[in-house]
């Protein structure tokens, strides 16, 4: 075969690229695929006070600041080695537990519920919201714009913005709620448990119950068997806020987990010549290439991820539906990504129903939302899950609490090596045998991104159908045989 | 008759900060109109469609990445005249576009634009983080707040 070297392109002109190389026989021997980044993030950071972080850093990319803003709080926590105090931690949960409805919901419906409830092979006109309030009636519509309207509202309540919240900082929260506004929240996290089983329902009509739905989340295709990690609380339950990263093998076994400074020991950064992502990957386990199985170090965070590392869910009625998860598709755990859409609904319930909690819980309109922080800062890490995987941000500051350095692995990044993996699949589904079979391999890899539910560059800002992407496929001579492109 | 004048973008990511920069300045000269409201927003979609609720007209303003236009380039078109909407940030993949947006909001009886105007600003770079817009676009900002104040004097003419 001959050797081709991909440079890194320093500018990707906006699309992903995959360049697939066939061996002597025609068949799929390696795909590399690059995508531009956002770049300069660090160099950004650096010299700013430590503070203006979770500012900052929810404007990554607008897709889930409530999430960087609670990993950078985090980190400024640690940072200042100081621990807020128990209502502080309640109200910053609430407010990510209705974040996450919103965003759950606003995935299902727009995104991962069209390519599902349409089919995967639906025309891309009808693979969209419209076509589920289409096919399922006008008042889901309804129901989504009010879920969202919820989960904004209490965002702003407690963060101070609908969005992009501010309240957060080192030791804790700027400011509580009222019983009044308590009440509130508590009235709206009830409607959404009710929004939430509704969904689950419409799942289960729609597609659990046909069979060729069915039929294609049990199959093959972007089945990986890989690690799984996810956030626990201390009864190894999933919680979104705090805890600790659980880690499970394929089997399902927990290999151990880790406090947020500990990161560091646990994950490492793989590096490839043609491209300037890294590969985060298992330290404990080593790198072993673009592979499954459990000697090798590539793992994957998501929320079917987390139902896999966890034992179980906190509250009564999500719980149930785990179980009913895990009867159904042949125990722990999962290795179809597809079935991540239903993960992510479970998920939906357990927000809701943690977001009622925590508006109950009687510390919730507590005064004591702050605790002044004494010590010098110097280094420090948050973790949380963001809704596409676990997310961490670690800050190294001068004596000051000026940022001299950033370094964060956001949702997406722990799942580069497994993307790359579904790409390779999905190229080798659609070419054998130097025959390329065009139409839909462009559909099938951009659908192996999609499932990620990935946040970076042209990925995220593109929809079903309308990634650019070009693929480039070559001989084993290094001949090009096709070049595919959409929107580029 | 209620206009909103929106700047689009995300302000730390260089050139996509022009829509910002761009409504800052029609809200100086716009401090004392009657019924024309300005803002800034870093979201698309659903949200972007959420935030025109209980508008009659509307002028959104945002970085443009189309092929073969020079940088600072400066462009207006009705929303409906824009092919492709997933270009650029104006959508995502967790999403809809804004067009598909609109005709949700509008299923569910919401009170949205009858008129959408989009000013575009044609960037040079919006994939890394900055604060600081490149001179060729700075230099477009006079021009394209030029074209949103043009386009609100016609329609009030027209009421």
């Amino acid at each position: 075969m001959q050797r081709i070297t991909i440079d890194p392109i320093t500018r990707l002109e906006g699309h992903g690229k995959i360049e697939i190389f066939l061996n002597d026989e025609g068949d799929v021997a390696n795909t590399y695929f690059q995508i531009p980044e956002l770049r300069g993030f660090e160099r950004f950071c650096v010299g700013r006070p430590v503070e203006e972080l979770p500012e900052i850093t929810g404007r990554i990319c607008g897709v889930c600041p409530e999430a960087h803003h609670l990993a950078a709080a985090k980190a400024c926590d640690a940072v200042y080695h100081v621990d807020p105090p128990s209502p502080a931690k309640k109200l910053r949960e609430l407010l990510y537990s209705a974040f996450y409805v919103t965003d759950h919901t606003t995935h299902f419906y727009a995104l991962g519920g069209p390519d599902f409830v349409m089919g995967p092979d639906a025309p891309v006109p009808e693979r969209n919201i419209l076509g589920v309030i289409h096919k399922v009636g006008l008042e889901i519509g309804g129901k989504v714009i009010q879920a969202r309207k919820y989960g904004h509202t209490v965002i702003e309540m407690i963060g101070g913005r609908k969005v992009h919240p501010c309240t957060s900082i080192p030791g804790g929260q700027s400011h509580g709620i009222t019983e009044e506004t308590r009440q509130e929240i508590e009235k709206m996290g009830r409607w959404a448990i009710e929004f939430a089983q509704f969904s689950l329902k419409l799942f289960d009509d729609l597609v659990l119950k046909d069979s060729e739905y069915l039929g294609l989340i049990l199959g093959d295709i972007y089945t990986h068997h890989t690690y799984y990690i996810g956030t626990v609380d201390e009864n190894n339950k999933v919680n979104f806020y705090d805890g600790k990263v659980s880690v499970v093998d394929p089997d399902g076994k927990r290999i151990g987990k880790y406090a947020a400074n500990e990161y560091g020991d646990w994950i490492a950064e793989h590096v490839e010549p043609w491209t300037y992502l890294k590969f985060p990957y298992l330290k404990k386990i080593g790198w072993k290439g673009f592979v499954d199985g459990r000697y090798s170090g590539v793992y994957v965070a998501s929320p079917l991820s987390r139902l896999n590392a966890a034992d179980g869910l906190a509250t009564p009625l999500a719980q149930q539906e785990y179980d009913r998860f895990y009867c159904t598709l042949g125990g722990k755990p999962v290795h179809q990504r597809l079935a991540t859409h239903w993960a992510r609904l479970i998920e939906l319930l357990y927000a809701a129903e943690r977001w009622v909690e925590l508006a109950t819980d009687p510390e919730i309109t507590s005064d004591n939302f702050r605790t002044l922080p004494t010590e010098k800062p110097t280094e420090g890490v948050g973790i949380v899950e963001a809704p596409r995987g676990t997310l961490t941000h670690h800050y190294w500051t001068d004596e000051r609490g000026i940022v001299t350095k950033v370094n964060l692995i956001v949702g997406t990044t722990n799942n580069y090596a497994a993307i790359s993996m579904s790409v390779k699949k999905a190229a080798q589904n659609f070419i054998h045998k130097g025959t390329v079979v065009t139409e839909g391999l462009l559909n099938r890899v951009e659908m192996a991104f999609r499932l990620y539910d990935p946040c970076f560059g042209c990925a995220t800002h593109s929809l079903p159908g309308q990634m650019p992407l070009q693929v480039t496929i070559r001989d084993a001579r290094g001949n090009v045989v096709a070049v595919l492109k959409q929107h580029c | 008759m209620k206009t909103l004048v929106l700047g689009l973008g995300n302000p730390v990511l260089g050139d996509d900060g022009i829509g910002w920069r761009v409504a800052e300045e029609c809200a100086m000269l716009l401090a004392d109109a009657l019924h024309i409201e300005v803002d800034c927003f870093a979201l698309g979609g659903l949200s972007l469609m959420e935030r025109l609720i209980g508008y009659d007209r509307a002028i959104l303003i945002d970085a443009s990445v189309t092929q073969h236009e020079p940088p600072g380039a400066v462009h207006c078109f009705r929303l409906e005249e824009l092919s492709d909407l997933a270009a650029g940030h104006t959508s995502s993949s967790h999403d809809t576009t804004l067009t598909t947006a609109l005709q949700m909001g509008r299923h569910m009886g919401a009170r949205l634009p009858d008129s959408i105007l989009v000013v575009t600003v044609q960037a040079q770079g919006v994939s890394e983080f900055s604060e600081e817009l490149s001179p060729a676009v700075a230099a477009a900002i006079p021009q394209a707040v030029q074209v949103v104040m043009r386009k609100l004097k016609e329609q009030s003419i027209r009421q």
